[in-house]
């Protein structure tokens, strides 16, 4: 099953996305604003059987067991590899959940992602990911916190549907690039398309 | 006759700086907007509170002698802009019902398949349509 395949589709995305680049002045927001057309706008394989309890429970249970490091992607970030996604640098305050506002402007362009008609009837899931330094638990409970407070903003000020989005906090048991785990490259937020909320509208002579 | 004059006047004003003040701003810039007025208050009054919690706002309230007007100002603008977006939205395929089915009867609907037929269209689209693809974000 492929998705957003249309070039329409992708121009028009496109477009909406500009709008927020053209005033940013940082290459990160630059950056993030370049993947996430290239991620929304990528055809991908779904696989229903990926959920967020499917997801908690194997880095809680790696974080239980201790599982040493490993210098191969782990078993969750292969799996997440698959979907359609987009990495996005969030600035929060120091060990802390609180979004910095020089992140307020690259949540608005999430948002303008999420409310065009091309992503109306997907939902996503908003993963929080740390570095290896600090105890393992204590990277998994703050990226929770950190995938809620990003969840939580784009719903009540960017107005995103609660019903499109949900939190999952990976701690470092998702790390980017597992052979430098104390890189700061491994913090970062991903957002993952999981999926359609509604069966997708079918073909009709008087479309309402 | 000098007052409809005026008032003509006026909605020209109006009119022709319609496409900066009228217009819809993307979330992107609602929330650069809000970082440029009010970020750097918010991080020196109001460092424990998240913007998704809603005791930001009351924050910066409690502290309004010292957080700058202009602050409050784009605040209400932001949220303003937001809420009308939202509506243009949510509202978009009702206004846009008929011209949809003058013009793209039998395209598939989801995806934007339908977004994309009307602003093909943006020629012909009845007005009231075309204004409200422009608040919700979707035309230019």
């Amino acid at each position: 099953m492929t998705r957003f395949t249309r070039l329409f589709g992708g121009l028009a995305l496109a477009a909406v996305l500009a709008a927020p680049l053209a005033t940013s002045a940082s290459a990160q927001t630059e950056m993030t604003d370049t993947q996430i057309m290239k991620g929304l706008s990528g055809v991908t394989n779904d696989d229903p059987s990926l959920t967020v309890e499917l997801l908690r429970k194997m880095a809680q249970d790696a974080v239980a067991a201790n599982q040493p490091l490993s210098l191969n992607k782990s078993e969750i970030a292969k799996k997440l590899d698959k979907l359609a996604q987009i990495t996005v640098q969030i600035q929060f305050a120091l060990n802390s959940s609180i979004i910095r506002p020089e992140s307020y402007a690259t949540l608005g362009s999430i948002a303008d992602a999420m409310h065009h008609p091309i992503l109306w009837n997907y939902k996503f899931v908003v993963v929080g990911n740390t570095d290896a330094t600090g105890t393992r638990a204590y990277n998994l409970k703050l990226s929770q916190e950190r995938a809620d407070a990003i969840v939580q903003a784009l719903v009540t000020l960017f107005r995103v549907s609660p019903d499109r989005l949900q939190a999952l906090g990976l701690g470092q048991e998702a790390l980017q690039v597992p052979s430098k785990p104390d890189d700061p490259i491994n913090r970062r937020v991903q957002i993952f398309n999981i999926g359609t909320v509604a069966p997708m509208p079918k073909a009709t002579l008087n479309p309402q | 006759m000098k007052g409809t004059f005026l008032a003509l006047g006026a909605l020209l004003l109006a009119g022709m700086a319609g496409p900066a003040s009228a217009q819809t701003m993307s979330y992107g810039q609602a929330g650069a907007l809000i970082a440029k007025s009010c970020g750097p208050s918010i991080e020196r009054f109001c460092s424990k509170d998240n913007i998704g919690t809603g005791t930001v706002q009351q924050c910066l309230q409690a502290n309004q002698d010292k957080v700058p007007k202009q602050c409050f100002d784009d605040f209400a603008a932001v949220q303003a802009s937001i809420a009308k977006r939202v509506a243009a939205q949510q509202g978009a395929w009702k206004a846009c019902a008929a011209s949809a089915q003058q013009f793209c009867s039998g395209v598939q609907p989801g995806d934007a398949n339908l977004l994309d037929c009307l602003l093909a269209s943006s020629k012909v689209v009845r007005p009231a349509c075309q204004q409200t693809l422009v608040d919700a974000g979707w035309a230019n």
